[in-house]
């Protein structure tokens, strides 16, 4: 076995000098940046899509929920329309409101701190 | 860690990295030089995960292991080019250039396993430990394997 040791050791594999090896090290790892760049991008912009949409629902949710509360109307002296069904709806199921509402407040809050931990560990 | 300070410890570690592929690679250098940067490429995605709980050149020999394995996975051996470009160089005189040919045809026909074994002991001066790390096998496996490439090398070299 000695001979199979010496022949390993003396004739290890030898690398030809290459120095454009590094340069293109250097090129494939700017592509790989120019990638996360355009990743982080992508993924920043929906993000502030996603905090704007909840922001938007929960403002239209409290408004609703509130204008609901606040002008209760008779169901039965309502006329016909679009709108007047609406607001037969939203009367007879006001109680219920909270609900969806609240879940938009716990997604954003979660959506906000998931973020801020991100940023922070970055 | 930075572009910079991974090109820096790419540096170093690259003559190394691309002789332990050029042996995986039987001598084919241009295939060795493609998987090392597909590695290092990974590396470099991944470096934000490097604890530093091992030697760098540990972690970066795995990834360009486990480079290899794919892409031998891929390219089934009866699709893999018949001629090996051979590795040697051109100012070598022809008895150094026969045992390099005789080398690299008797590294072909090792099982991966060992002939890895074989690359990090005899041409990287790597421990076994270290070898069980980049291997992911167990010290007593790595024994084996060298134990069992010493053999089958004689044999192929010898014949």
């Amino acid at each position: 076995m000695k001979e199979i040791d010496e022949f390993l050791r003396e004739n290890k594999p030898v690398v030809k000098d290459d120095p454009t090896f590094l340069l293109e090290t250097r090129r494939r790892m700017e592509a790989v940046e120019g990638i996360k760049y355009e990743v982080d991008r992508q993924r920043s912009h929906g993000r502030v899509a996603l905090i704007v949409a909840l922001i938007v629902g929960l403002a239209a949710g409290v408004l609703v929920t509130l204008l609901a509360f606040l002008y209760p109307i008779d169901p039965l002296t309502v006329g016909d329309g679009l709108w007047q069904h609406v607001r037969v709806f939203l009367e007879t199921w006001k109680m219920y409101l909270v609900y969806p509402v609240a879940a938009l407040a716990v997604a954003l809050s979660l959506v906000l701190t998931l973020g801020r931990k991100k940023a922070a560990r970055l | 860690m930075t572009q910079e300070r991974f090109i820096d410890l790419v540096r170093v570690e690259q003559e190394p990295l691309r002789r332990f592929l050029l042996a995986l690679c039987n001598g084919n250098a241009a295939l060795a030089d493609d998987i090392a940067q597909d590695a290092l490429v990974r590396a470099y995605v991944a470096s934000g995960s490097f604890l530093g709980l091992s030697k760098f050149s540990t972690w970066l020999f795995r990834i360009a292991y486990n480079c290899y394995i794919d892409h031998h996975r891929k390219v089934r051996p009866e699709e893999a080019p018949v001629e090996a470009a051979f590795a040697v160089p051109a100012d070598d005189a022809s008895d150094a250039s026969f045992r390099y040919q005789q080398l690299y045809q008797a590294l072909e026909k090792l099982p991966e396993k060992e002939k890895a074994a074989i690359a990090l002991f005899y041409f990287e001066d790597l421990s076994i430990k270290e070898i069980a790390g980049i291997l992911n096998m167990p010290q007593g496996t790595v024994k084996y394997n060298l134990s069992m490439g010493r053999t089958h090398l004689k044999q192929y070299i010898q014949s």
